[in-house]
């Protein structure tokens, strides 16, 4: 069985593949099998969504955090994402406020999970039964848009935050805690 | 695609059901986002635009003289085409903006078929070097002014020219 068959036999299945795994293990046809993915998803039908998946996107929608009303869902405190993140990795219990911290700033968007070393992520996504991607992908709809889309809105609009503004602070000291979530440097 | 699909479509748009039809079709995009740009992490960036182009579609309550699942992939092939042209991905799509509009080569740029007879019709020059470069080996308007010596404006002009001849071969216009 090809890769790609593969992929459209889990996407027929109701599964929801990582095309960008199967990129990875494509080699040298990469570009091939992008190509046919891409035209296998514009005739293919539309997977019917789980609770899950619809309720993630209403909040979106309704721009809360999706990883937040995920979680919620699974009926986790963050308190217990912490301790999870803390176990795992061994962190020292000093670490516990800044963990916190950390996982608040990932959560809520304002850290781009995509940084995060991938070993964090597997576990969150673990905890939170999701998929790595998901947990990458999933991040709040920006609220500053609301001003871009809607430009009546330029009341509302001054008391939004700049991006920057929003962004998680980069440390002056990267720690142990920082790699996990901010990458190999911690910055 | 069956119509039956298509008729799910209508009754969950008629009844405001935007999170669902969106999260139907959120697989759907993040997916041709990944496929579109090999793979590369902007394929995020540019799903979530997309998303928002949807959201801010249906926010809107426009009607739609196409099923949804071609507003899905026009809005996909819009929002890509900006991407790889490199204009920003996220605003509102231009007013006057139609998914049924047989005119729309732009929102087929991505046809790879079409776009490679295309680009092989472009006269030999700066401009075909350009095209090639940011369609079929995908580098960024910066990384094409480096490679070529050029300005980054000379290659955003250059792009615009490729477009401009891309409609013409796309459309016989």
């Amino acid at each position: 069985m090809t890769l790609f068959e593969e992929y459209v036999g889990r996407y027929a299945a109701g599964e929801r593949p990582d095309l960008r795994a199967y990129l990875d293990r494509a080699g040298d046809d990469r570009d091939e099998l992008a190509r046919l993915a891409s035209g296998f998803l514009q005739w293919a039908d539309a997977p019917e969504p789980d609770e899950d998946a619809v309720a993630i996107m209403q909040a979106w929608i309704d721009g809360e955090a999706p990883l937040v009303a995920l979680r919620v869902r699974r009926g986790i405190r963050r308190e217990q994402v912490v301790a999870w993140v803390m176990e795992r990795f061994g962190l020292a219990a000093d670490a516990r406020e800044k963990v916190a911290l950390r996982y608040h700033e990932l959560e809520t968007g304002q850290l781009d999970a995509r940084r995060a070393d991938p070993a964090l992520l597997e576990s969150l996504a673990e905890l939170l039964r999701a998929r790595v991607a998901d947990v990458i992908g999933w991040r709040p709809r920006p609220i500053a848009a609301e001003a871009a889309y809607f430009r009546a809105d330029t009341e509302l609009a001054q008391f939004m935050p700049a991006p920057s503004e929003a962004a998680a602070v980069e440390p002056a000291q990267p720690d142990e805690v920082d790699r996990l979530f901010l990458g190999q440097s911690g910055r | 695609m069956s119509h039956d699909r298509d008729g799910e479509d209508t009754k969950l748009l008629a009844a405001g059901d935007h999170a669902r039809l969106l999260a139907k079709y959120e697989p759907v995009i993040i997916g041709r986002c990944i496929a579109e740009l090999r793979g590369h992490a902007d394929a995020d960036d540019v799903a979530q635009d997309v998303k928002l182009r949807l959201w801010s579609e249906l926010a809107r309550g426009k009607a739609y003289r196409v099923p949804f699942r071609v507003v899905v992939h026009k809005v996909i092939g819009w929002t890509l085409g900006d991407h790889f042209a490199g204009r920003p991905t996220h605003g509102p799509l231009p007013e006057g903006w139609d998914p049924a509009d047989p005119d729309d080569a732009y929102g087929e740029l991505l046809d790879d078929d079409a776009v490679a007879a295309a680009l092989d019709g472009l006269p030999d020059g700066k401009t075909r070097q350009v095209m090639e470069l940011h369609y079929r080996a995908r580098l960024e308007i910066d990384q094409i002014a480096e490679r070529l010596g050029m300005t980054r404006n000379a290659v955003d002009q250059a792009l615009h020219r490729g477009h401009a001849k891309l409609r013409e071969t796309l459309t016989g216009g």
